[in-house]
């Protein structure tokens, strides 16, 4: 089995739901984003590029970790906090493990992975989000999870809920009858930086 | 004032003022190991900075200094550097390799797990190969430092040798493997090219020349050692001749961007030639340039003065690799604050600054020491040699 998720971009309206959904779940600290929506179009976000009035153009991409086939981050880490699990594909990094030297970052053709500069600090005094959502460590880094405290418990991850445009699909790519691979059907999909060759497990649906 | 006295007091002087910046240095580094790396200039793009090209630079002076000491034995036209061997494995091998080590150490979020390195022992990571290089260069350093002593003392004879020097060489030339820490990345197109290694090597020549020319130039004047101007001149001549490899790296490399115009690579270069790093390019290309016309000059002073130019350019070719490719990631479009894609340009806070200078001092301690207390210099006169 290999989890996955399908994105609609025709279905994305940009409300950044599914970064605030992945933020308050996973209780991230301040300045974290696992997951967030890009602007195709100006140079700011939420601007579109172009002249008015007749060729404007603004479209969103969410990114986050693409939980890649062949991920390179887990070949350039020195320790293997890094790792991917063979039961279902998900990479992970195993905080107590990380050395901080961002050799996964570099590696990352995505930009998925956030370092703690800081001490995590958090907008509220008290955890926000699951019961076990993961504990965030100084000096170390940090990405999607897939929500893997959730999948554990059946459910699907958090920026699958809530997403207003009904633009997301979860599901495992192996089985043709998941949610994610009937979204595919009959739809033209691209995964990111394709030709780099890490075989990402997140699909945009064009 | 006896020559010996004198000598003693610039000693301590020296090792006075490496002394307190490299406090300093320990200072600020216990300040960002107790607030985090945000006290450096670095961000979820630019991730590596001032003390990754410490460590680059370190490291090709180690990776130098042995291909220069090696060769003086191997080689027949390098005959005559043999006298400077022992000074240039303790400065390179030694030193800078001690150097290039605390350089990774500030920069990793937890030193106090940087064992996980050798213990998970993960083969793919070119981590671990720089981990083996830089312990490979300090086991070599320290048998060869020793034994070219030992020859100097007449306790062995020259022929004894040839192993060592043979193996120096093999480590110095690994030093292109030191590059794969960066050229490894499908997600670095101006890194991810084959001729990085033959840069790195090629920088790695450049730095640990041109400091030997400044070290020997002063040492000289200060009669702990004796070279002739035409000798140092030679040196200064073989830095100038890799630094124009460095040039046409460079120069190809901005060829392949301004070519394509668009592109991966094209943003890149777009970016350093005219966008926000060109201030930082262009003074790379004046270093490059005014080294190689000096080195390649016939009169002392310019030999001394391009090997200075040919550091200032080695630096600034590898802060601008680093800068100019962790600035414009393959994804840049705009995004909430702090996942925009790389924006302005990296400059090292005052913290980078100090720490970066306190483990230069920490080389230059153990040089200083070195210089006083192991036969790296001239045969003095009188002095018995057991």
């Amino acid at each position: 089995m290999r989890y996955g998720m399908a994105i609609d971009l025709k279905r994305c309206i940009g409300c950044h739901m599914c970064s605030v959904a992945c933020k308050s779940n996973n209780n991230l600290p301040a300045g974290m984003l696992w997951n967030r929506v890009l602007t195709i179009g100006g140079e700011a976000i939420d601007t579109a590029s172009g002249t008015y009035p007749n060729d404007l153009h603004m479209s969103y991409l969410p990114v986050n970790c693409q939980h890649c086939a062949n991920p390179p981050c887990v070949a350039a880490c020195p320790t293997g906090a890094s790792y991917k699990r063979a039961e279902d594909g998900i990479v992970l990094v195993d905080s107590d493990l990380c050395i901080g030297c961002r050799m996964c970052m570099v590696a990352c053709p995505y930009n998925a992975r956030s370092f703690n500069w800081k001490k995590p600090e958090y907008a509220v005094d008290f955890a926000l989000g699951d019961a076990d959502a993961p504990e965030h460590q100084f000096n170390v880094v940090e990405k999607c999870t897939f929500c893997v405290n959730r999948l554990a418990r059946g459910e699907a991850p958090a920026c699958m809920e809530l997403c207003s445009g009904r633009a997301r699909y979860w599901g495992d790519l192996d089985d043709p009858e998941s949610e994610v691979n009937k979204a595919m059907q009959g739809r033209q999909t691209v995964q990111l930086l394709e030709e780099k060759g890490t075989g990402p497990a997140v699909f945009y649906l064009k | 004032m006896t020559t010996k006295t004198k000598t003693q007091n610039s000693f301590y002087l020296w090792m006075g003022i490496f002394a307190v910046l490299a406090v300093v240095g320990i200072v600020f580094w216990i300040e960002q190991l107790t607030q985090g790396l945000r006290l450096t200039d670095l961000n979820n793009y630019n991730v590596w900075g001032i003390y990754i090209v410490g460590f680059v630079l370190c490291t090709g002076i180690a990776a130098g200094t042995l291909i220069f000491a090696s060769s003086a034995f191997l080689f027949q036209g390098m005959a005559e550097f043999k006298p400077y061997a022992r000074l240039a494995v303790f400065t390179g091998a030694i030193c800078s390799v001690v150097a290039a080590g605390f350089f990774i150490i500030v920069d990793i979020g937890h030193p106090d797990r940087a064992w996980n390195i050798i213990t998970n022992l993960k083969i793919q990571s070119p981590l671990l190969w720089d981990t083996i290089i830089l312990a490979a260069y300090a086991v070599v350093g320290i048998i060869f430092t020793r034994l070219l002593i030992r020859v100097e003392e007449r306790k062995k004879d020259e022929g004894s040798l040839k192993v060592i020097a043979v193996i120096a060489l093999i480590a110095g030339l690994l030093v292109t493997v030191t590059s794969f820490a960066f050229a490894m990345w499908v997600a670095h197109p101006l890194w991810n090219t084959a001729v990085q290694p033959l840069s790195f090597l090629a920088a790695a020549i450049v730095i640990a020349f041109a400091l030997l020319v400044i070290v020997l130039a002063v040492l000289n004047k200060s009669g702990y050692i004796a070279i002739s101007g035409g000798t140092l001149g030679k040196l200064g001549k073989l830095a100038g001749a890799f630094l124009v490899v460095e040039l046409a790296v460079v120069l190809s490399e901005l060829a392949l961007g301004l070519y394509a115009g668009t592109g991966e690579l094209g943003k890149i270069i777009t970016w350093l030639v005219k966008g926000e790093g060109a201030p930082f390019f262009w003074v790379e290309i004046a270093c490059i340039l005014a080294g190689i016309i000096l080195l390649f000059g016939n009169k002392t002073w310019m030999t001394v003065l391009g090997a200075v130019f040919a550091l200032a350019a080695i630096f600034m070719i590898k802060y601008n690799f680093l800068q100019a490719q962790l600035l414009n990631p393959l994804i840049s479009y705009a995004g909430p604050p702090g996942y925009s894609g790389g924006q302005g340009v990296y400059l090292p806070t005052l913290v980078e600054i100090l720490v970066t200078v306190g483990i230069l001092s920490v080389g230059g301690l153990l040089v200083t020491l070195g210089l006083n207390s192991l036969h790296l210099g001239k045969q003095i006169k009188g002095e018995p040699r057991a």
